[in-house]
């Protein structure tokens, strides 16, 4: 398998094909003996190719779906493992007849926290010659993710799975809550990185690099976006009426506690605490 | 162990064990066992004083101080004795005198009893503090020295220095007694300050801490709770909240009669009868050294009438005010309207030209930083007592008086319901 190809045809891939394939993969797993790989149907990958590809006749076996999607056509495969494998080659070659030079979508289903790019690799295959024998190998290809902004959030909201019936206010808070802590909590590690970053070229530890600051000193102008006296107000205000709302909050929960505090303690020491109380009926 | 002639041999053994903690446990127990040595050797132990070193030898210096003070000596030695223990408290260490509370408590009664026969109380306030602040092992502990210093301080009128101790709060308690006087003492510094609201809060202390028979320091102090009550507040209410003792429940109004009656009549509103029925009952307010108090009550009746007004007006001339809360002039409404602004208590402006006030509202926005980092302190202190809540719920919950009794009164619906709780526990 040579390390990457010259067909000259960049890939744009789309997020939520990834999602349907995680997906498809948990499925599957969950429902039967997990296989190691599962080779599935080829489906229509709507990412968009940028070299021209002939429309090829779809065999019998894909003829259903030629006349659900008339606008796609078979592109490649995908199916989920660390590596590609030689048994692999022959699904693909049998995809051939379908579409001359189809491509393998790997997804590796491992986590693994080291490593920072997506587990999603692009095969495609070529004829090389290998000890004077020309054969069919694949090859890797590059890719990008495409995606407009819009698109980003709902494929967000999509992996994040809140319980659609509405769960409790609690745990809908909760979430909406967690969501904005790991945010919160990223941003701030950035920004700590760059700081220390800055400190230290302004200690002369490193070489300073002037592209960097640059971009660093058009980020901080970009800041304030809204700095005026009115905003100044509004959001002290509104900042004040949150934590008006915490301590409101802790406060309850504080009076509660103390009450059956004072219940416990009145049961235990206070003789005659309670006129008519309770008493064992039969 | 320690035989008679080795006053010498203590003394020795005091300065060499002084060291670090394990030799300190020694000599403390040697101490311990000297004790009816020390105090059949009291007379002779002064001189001996000289050869120790307050700072390093504290634990043996105590316990001589204390079989020294504990005989009866004369006026002129008092003077002298008095400027000894003083400089021992200043200079002693913490940890060793820990070892030996009670005695360290009674030396510094003993000092406080002979300053006050000596008629200067002023000398005892600051070695007093510097007592307390050596003896509690935390702020929050409350020892038998915080009343005996409130007392001292009282008698001298130093209430800024009492007030500072008030500051801490309270969480662990040796001896209820302690309590129910600091509480009290505190409660009259505060009003000798005129911080009304912290007086109430200790008053409301004493009167509804647990007691399983009334106890008098209550009673006087729900007397002055009263009182204090109608000053801040406007207004008293009789109903007791429930953590309150059954005992005092029971049996507090009764011994307070001629209070509830000032109450009563307060709250028509009514000047005139209010004083009459103080002139008529002077003489009990005097037995109880309330009369400043009620006087104080008296005048505060005319804040409250002003108060109601800003909820009725927007703007009031001086007349008019004059008339309503039934004072003699517009010239006294106005001393009155231009104290209660500088005291914070209502918001308003006087025109002087045509003798008209204006009340406005409270312009306190809530949208400074400052009010952001008052909310979020308090509600830092408000999760610290949570925290200490939960922890008490939980020992509460374990402790056998409460299981006892809480299965024995559990509603059974069920035949099955009847198994059960055991009523005691063999600990």
């Amino acid at each position: 398998m040579a390390s990457s190809s010259s067909s000259g045809l960049t890939f744009k891939l789309h997020p939520l094909v990834i999602v349907n394939i995680s997906d498809h993969h948990t499925r599957v797993k969950s429902q039967s003996q997990p296989p190691h790989a599962s080779p599935s149907s080829a489906n229509g990958c709507d990412a968009s190719v940028s070299a021209p590809a002939a429309a090829s006749p779809p065999p019998r076996v894909f003829g259903a779906d030629k006349k659900v999607f008339p606008n796609f056509y078979i592109l490649g495969w995908y199916s989920t493992g660390s590596d590609a494998q030689e048994s692999d080659m022959l699904i693909h070659k049998s995809l051939m007849d379908i579409n001359e030079s189809p491509v393998y979508l790997l997804l590796n289903p491992s986590i693994n926290h080291a490593q920072k790019d997506l587990p999603v690799t692009i095969y495609e295959s070529e004829l090389h010659v290998i000890d004077g024998i020309p054969q069919l190998i694949f090859v890797r290809s590059s890719y990008t993710i495409e995606t407009v902004e819009a698109e980003r959030i709902s494929v967000d909201h999509v992996a994040h799975l809140k319980p659609s019936d509405g769960g409790s206010a609690a745990t809908q808070l909760a979430a909406h809550l967690t969501s904005i802590h790991s945010a919160i909590k990223m941003l701030n590690s950035r920004i700590r990185v760059l700081h220390h970053y800055l400190l230290a070229m302004q200690k002369g530890d490193i070489t300073s690099e002037n592209s960097l600051l640059r971009q660093v000193s058009s980020l901080l102008r970009r800041l304030p976006a809204i700095e005026s006296g009115k905003f100044q107000d509004d959001f002290l205000m509104e900042y004040n009426d949150t934590l008006l709302i915490s301590y409101l909050a802790m406060f309850t929960n504080c009076a509660s506690t103390m009450n059956d505090l004072v219940d416990k303690f009145n049961t235990a020491y206070d003789r005659q605490s309670r006129r008519g109380g309770r008493s064992a009926f039969m | 162990m320690v035989k008679m002639n080795s006053l010498e041999a203590l003394v020795a053994q005091i300065q060499g064990l002084s060291g670090n903690s394990s030799d300190i446990h020694q000599l403390h127990g040697h101490l311990k066992q000297s004790d009816q040595f020390l105090y059949s050797e009291s007379t002779r132990l002064a001189p001996v004083l000289t050869q120790l070193d307050p700072a390093k030898h504290s634990l043996g210096y105590l316990y001589l101080l204390e079989a020294v003070t504990s005989a009866p000596f004369s006026k002129e030695r008092a003077n002298e004795l008095v400027v000894v223990v003083a400089r021992f408290i200043n200079a002693c260490t913490a940890k060793q005198i820990r070892l030996a509370p009670d005695k360290f408590i009674s030396v510094c009664r003993r000092f406080k009893d002979q300053v006050m026969l000596l008629e200067a109380p002023m000398r005892a306030v600051a070695p007093l503090l510097t007592a307390i602040q050596k003896l509690q092992p935390s702020t929050e502990h409350l020892t038998t020295l915080h009343p005996d210093f409130l007392l001292v301080c009282l008698s001298t009128k130093c209430y800024k220095t009492g007030l500072h101790l008030l500051e801490d709060n309270i969480s662990e308690v040796d001896q209820p007694r302690d309590f129910f006087l600091y509480c009290y003492y505190g409660g009259m510094i505060c009003i000798g300050q005129k911080h009304f609201g912290k007086a109430l809060e200790l008053l409301h202390n004493v009167v509804t801490a647990p007691m399983s028979t009334l106890s008098a320091i209550a009673v006087e102090a729900y007397k002055k709770y009263i009182l204090v009550s109608l000053i801040h507040l406007g207004q008293f209410t009789t109903s007791f909240p429930k953590y309150t003792s059954s005992a005092a429940q029971r049996s507090l109004k009764n011994y307070c009669q001629p209070y509830l009656e000032l109450a009563n009549s307060y709250s028509t509103g009514k000047i005139s009868e209010l004083q009459t029925f103080v002139q008529m009952n002077r003489d009990k307010f005097v037995v109880d050294t309330n009369l400043g108090l009620v006087k104080q009550v008296v005048s505060s009746v005319y804040k409250r009438n002003i108060q109601r007004l800003t909820q009725t007006y927007l703007t009031l001339s001086l007349q008019d005010i004059a008339n309503t809360v039934q004072l003699s002039s517009p010239k006294e409404a106005e001393m009155h309207v231009l104290q209660m602004i500088q005291d914070g208590e209502i918001y308003a402006a006087i025109n002087q030209k045509d003798g008209m006030v204006r009340f406005l509202e409270d312009p306190e926005q809530y949208k400074t930083c400052e009010m952001i980092e008052h909310v979020d302190s308090s509600i830092q202190r408000m999760m610290a007592l949570s925290k200490k809540l939960t922890a008490m719920d939980e020992k509460m919950s374990c402790d056998p008086s409460y299981v006892s009794k809480a299965g024995r009164e559990r509603q059974r619906f069920d035949f099955d319901d009847f198994d059960g709780v055991p009523q005691r526990f063999n600990l």
